[in-house]
């Protein structure tokens, strides 16, 4: 009986260090999608020059999960009746950051980004898309830098912490 | 006798595991975490090794002072 629990423990401690180490595998790779969709907006919007809503479907069509049901969020919540973009936008972005592991940084980038969206003529809006996808560029930096040092080590840890508390209640 | 023999080997797993630990946060650059998780480990086994000694103290008093 002694022996299960300490094998069921060990076994849980080392789920949670491979969960904290695949969000750390999955940030940059959320980041990339989401630099990927920004830049399919600034083209729908600089040279098809379609409206946000049209623009949020075209982007559903071509990015992967989560940034696709993120998007996917914004074109079905504009279809509502009186929606604010702004509203709307803060509530999807809500979504997003309990769908995938972007940090906090990310979503302060994109809520200010999201304060801009549909305020400003072409060359400003391409401008700020500039901008923001300049940002995340340096959040992505970070991201691989955080996965390159921490995501072994999480492993590694949550095996040896359960070793060790096991060993500490025996 | 059997349970000495059985704190011996805890606490030289004990000893191991934080010697991995602290190796491994070294290795990626957390000095100051791999220093405080040895003092922990440090710590934790100077607790168990005063229990047993308190034990051993206890059974010097009770054999030559005849209390308890």
């Amino acid at each position: 009986m002694k022996w299960i629990g300490a094998l069921l423990f060990i076994g849980t401690t080392t789920i949670v260090g491979f969960d904290v180490s695949n969000k750390l595998t999955k940030r940059p790779k959320h980041i990339r999608q989401l630099k990927n969709a920004l830049q399919i907006l600034e083209a729908e919007i600089l040279y098809s020059q379609s409206p946000l809503k049209d623009a949020f479907t075209t982007i559903t069509k071509q990015v992967p999960e989560p940034t696709k049901s993120f998007f996917g969020e914004l074109s079905n919540r504009m279809n509502e009746k009186n929606a604010n973009l702004y509203h709307v936008w803060d509530e999807a972005i809500k979504e997003l950051m309990q769908n995938s592991s972007l940090g906090n940084n990310e979503q302060e980038i994109l809520l200010q980004f999201g304060r801009t969206l549909g305020q400003h003529d072409f060359t400003q809006q391409q401008k700020h898309i500039q901008l923001t996808v300049n940002h995340l560029d340096r959040e992505l930096a970070e991201a691989r830098d955080q996965q390159y040092r921490y995501s072994k080590m999480a492993k590694t840890l949550g095996v040896l912490s359960g070793l060790f508390i096991v060993l500490l209640l025996i | 006798m059997i349970n000495d023999a059985s704190v011996l080997f805890q606490i030289a797993g004990i000893g191991i595991i934080v010697a991995l630990i602290h190796t491994i946060l070294k290795q990626m650059g957390k000095e100051e975490i791999a220093q405080f998780a040895t003092l922990v480990g440090f710590i934790i086994v100077l607790v168990i090794v005063i229990n047993g000694l308190s034990d051993l103290f206890q059974q010097i008093r009770s054999v030559f002072l005849f209390q308890g």
